[in-house]
C-alpha cells in the first residue's frame, strides 16, 4: 500500500479521506490555505503544508503549489477528493507526468467526460438511454429551430462546458428561442470560455437517479443506485438508498447497462453515472469521475468503504470488490448540513460555532470538520456536515433521522438542520412525491 | 494571617486594564490568585469573532462622505469577473441601486448595490480583499 498520501481538499471530504489512509495505515500530509490553518483536516493528519491565500485560486486550486506540497513532504499518492481539482484533466495529467499516483481514472477520461457532449457520445456508444436532442454542438439558429420541431417544446439550451446547473436556458416555445440562444451562447463564452451549445429536450417533473461504480481493470462492480431528488437551485440537499420510485425491473436494467458502459471504458476508481428519471423512463446525464458528496449513503447500505477501495485501486490497479459480494440492505437516508438560512433564501450563514454537539446512536453517522469554537469561514463551501441514518425500511430511516437531526445541537450560525427537519416530516416526501423542482415551488417558510 | 486587601485591590485593577481573566501574584509565603467569572470569558471570545465589525459600526457618521458598507462577511471584487471593467471609479457618478462591487461569500454572488447617488469619492477595498460585515467599501460624496 502506499506509505504517504496528500489531500488536495479541505473541509469534511479531507477529514474523510485522512480517515480511510488511516485504517491502511498510510500516512497524510494535509494542504491547508492561511485561513484553514486551525481546520480539523489539518489537526488529523500527521503533516500539513500551508499552500496560499484564502482565495481557492491561490491555494486549493493551485496547482504549483500542491506540486511543491507534494515534492516537500514525499507523498507518492494525491487524492482530490470532490471539487476543487477533483475533475481537472490538466492537473490528473500534471500529477502522473511527476511519477505521483492521482487517485481516480485516466485524465483522458476526465477530460471526456467532462466535455457533456462528447460524454453523452459515449454514453450512447456504450448502450446508454441518452437525452433526445442535439447529436453534438448546435451551431446556428436554424439548427436549433429544427431541433426544437423535431423533439417538441420546452426544450433546454444548455452549455457544453458547463456545469452545476449554470448557463441553462429553457425554451418553452419557438418564438423565445431566438433571444435565448443568443444570450446562452454568449454565456457559455463568457462563463466558460467556450461558446458551443447544445440542446435537451426539457423534463418537467424529473427524478434524479444516479448509479455508484467502482472499477478497476479486472472488473466493474455497482453499489447500487441513489436517489438524489431533494435539491435546491440545482444543488442536492438529500439523498436515499434504495430509489423509492424504481421498480426492480427498472432497477436491475439501470445497474446492468451502467456496469456494462463503465467496463468499456476502462474507467479506474470509483465513479457516478448520474440519470434523469422521468414517466418510467431513464437518460444519460453525465458522468463524475470521483467521490461524491453523498457517497456515504451508499457505505452505510452496503458495508463498503468506498474511499478505501478507491485507495486499493489506485494502488493495485484491481478492485477487491466482487459484484455477488454487494448486498444492500434496508434504507438509508443523508442530509447536507448547509451553514446557510433557508428561510431567507439561503443566505450564507458564516461565523463561529460557539457550541457544538453532533447526534450518534444506532445507526447514525456523522461526517464533519466542525467541532466547538471551530470558524466557518465565507470562503468556501458552505457544506459543514452531513447526517446519515439507515433503517431497516424507508420509514424507519426517516423516523432516525429525524431523531438524530433532534439531537444535532449547532449554536452561533445558521443551518438547514431546520428545513430537513420539515421535509422529512412532509407528506410529499413521506409519500415520496416530489420531483427536482419540488424544493423552489414549496413554501416551508 | 493578614488579608492585605490593598493589594487585593491593586491586582483587580491591574486585570482590569490589561483586560486579562486571571493573575497570580506570589510574595514568599503569601500568593494571591484574582480572576474574572467565566462570563466575561464568553464576551471576549464574541469579540474575536468580529473585532473590526465594533471599529467600523462606532464610526457611523458621514462627515467625510456617504459610506456604502458590506452587507456580508466575505471576499470583495471589484469586477463582475477577473481582467473586466470595474463597476466603479474614484471619479465616477453612481446611482441609488447601481452595483458598486461583488462580495463573495461561499460561492454565492452578492451584489452590493450602493445606497445613494453620489460621486465616488474613494473605493476603500482591493480587488479580491476579505471584508467584515458592515465595513465600509466606498466613499460617495
Amino acid at each position: 500500500m502506499f506509505k504517504k498520501v496528500l489531500i488536495a481538499n479541505r473541509g469534511e471530504i479531507a477529514v474523510r479521506v485522512i480517515r480511510a489512509c488511516k485504517e491502511w495505515g498510510i500516512e497524510t500530509v494535509a494542504v491547508h490555505s492561511n485561513v484553514d490553518a486551525d481546520s480539523m483536516h489539518v489537526r488529523l493528519a500527521d503533516e500539513s503544508v500551508c499552500i496560499g491565500s484564502h482565495q481557492p485560486q491561490n491555494s486549493y486550486l493551485n496547482i504549483s503549489s500542491i506540486m511543491s506540497a507534494v515534492d516537500l513532504t514525499g507523498a507518492e499518492a494525491i487524492h482530490p477528493g470532490y471539487g476543487f481539482l477533483s475533475e481537472n484533466a490538466k492537473f490528473a495529467e500534471i500529477v502522473k507526468k511527476h511519477g505521483i499516483k492521482f487517485i481516480g481514472p485516466d485524465s483522458k477520461i476526465i477530460s471526456q467526460m467532462g466535455d457533456k457532449i462528447e460524454a453523452k457520445k459515449i454514453a450512447k456508444k456504450y448502450g446508454l438511454p441518452i437525452i433526445e436532442g442535439s447529436e453534438g454542438g448546435v451551431k446556428s439558429l436554424s439548427e436549433a429551430k429544427s431541433i426544437g420541431k423535431k423533439i417538441g417544446y420546452p426544450i433546454l439550451i444548455k452549455a457544453a462546458g458547463g456545469g452545476g446547473g449554470k448557463g441553462m436556458k429553457i425554451v418553452n416555445e419557438e418564438n423565445q428561442l431566438e433571444n435565448l440562444f443568443l444570450v446562452a451562447k454568449t454565456e457559455a463564452k463568457k462563463f466558460f470560455g467556450n461558446d458551443e451549445l447544445y440542446i435537451e429536450k426539457y423534463f418537467k417533473n424529473p427524478r434524479h437517479i444516479e448509479v455508484q461504480i467502482m472499477s478497476g481493470k479486472n472488473r466493474t462492480v455497482h453499489l447500487g443506485e441513489r436517489d438524489c431528488s431533494v435539491q435546491r437551485r440545482h444543488q442536492k440537499l438529500i439523498e436515499e438508498t434504495p430509489s423509492p420510485v424504481l421498480s426492480k425491473e427498472q432497477r436491475k436494467d439501470l445497474l446492468e447497462k451502467t456496469v456494462k458502459m463503465v467496463e468499456q471504458i476502462n474507467y479506474e476508481g470509483a465513479g457516478t453515472v448520474e440519470f434523469i428519471y422521468e414517466n418510467g423512463k431513464f437518460y444519460f446525464l453525465e458522468m463524475n469521475t470521483r467521490v461524491q458528496v453523498e457517497h456515504p449513503v451508499t457505505e452505510v447500505q452496503t458495508g463498503i468503504d468506498i474511499v478505501k477501495e478507491q485507495l486499493w485501486i489506485a494502488f493495485t490497479g484491481e478492485t477487491a470488490l466482487n459484484q455477488s459480494d454487494i448486498m444492500p440492505r434496508g434504507h438509508s437516508i443523508e442530509c447536507r448540513i448547509n451553514a446557510e438560512n433557508p428561510a431567507l433564501n439561503f443566505q450564507p450563514s458564516p461565523g463561529v460555532i460557539s457550541v457544538c454537539h453532533q447526534p450518534s446512536g444506532f445507526r447514525t453517522r456523522v461526517d464533519g470538520s466542525i467541532f466547538q469554537g471551530c470558524k466557518i469561514t465565507p470562503y468556501y463551501d458552505s457544506l459543514i456536515a452531513k447526517v446519515i441514518c439507515k433503517g431497516r425500511n424507508r420509514t424507519e430511516a426517516i423516523q432516525r433521522t429525524l431523531r438524530s437531526l433532534d439531537e444535532f445541537v449547532l449554536e452561533g450560525i445558521t443551518t438547514t438542520i431546520d428545513l430537513h427537519k420539515k421535509i422529512l416530516n412532509h407528506r410529499k416526501f413521506i409519500k415520496s412525491e416530489f420531483d427536482t423542482n419540488w424544493l423552489s415551488k414549496e413554501k416551508f417558510y | 494571617m493578614k488579608i492585605e486587601k490593598k493589594l487585593i485591590k491593586e491586582l483587580v485593577d491591574n486585570l482590569k486594564e490589561f483586560n486579562l481573566t486571571e493573575l497570580e501574584y506570589q510574595d514568599g509565603q503569601t500568593k494571591i490568585k484574582v480572576s474574572k467569572a467565566s462570563k466575561s470569558i464568553e464576551q471576549s471570545k464574541g469579540n474575536i469573532v468580529s473585532p473590526q465589525n465594533k471599529a467600523v459600526l462606532n464610526t457611523t457618521d458621514n462627515s467625510d462622505g456617504i459610506r456604502v458598507k458590506s452587507p456580508i462577511i466575505g471576499t470583495a471584487y471589484l469586477a463582475p469577473e477577473p481582467g473586466a471593467k470595474k463597476f466603479i471609479n474614484e471619479g465616477d457618478k453612481v446611482k441609488k441601486g447601481q452595483t458598486i462591487m461583488i462580495v463573495e461569500a461561499m460561492k454565492t454572488m452578492n451584489h452590493v448595490p450602493s445606497t445613494n447617488d453620489g460621486e465616488v469619492k474613494k473605493i476603500l477595498v482591493e480587488d479580491g480583499q476579505p471584508v467584515e460585515f458592515g465595513q465600509t467599501l466606498v466613499l460617495l460624496k
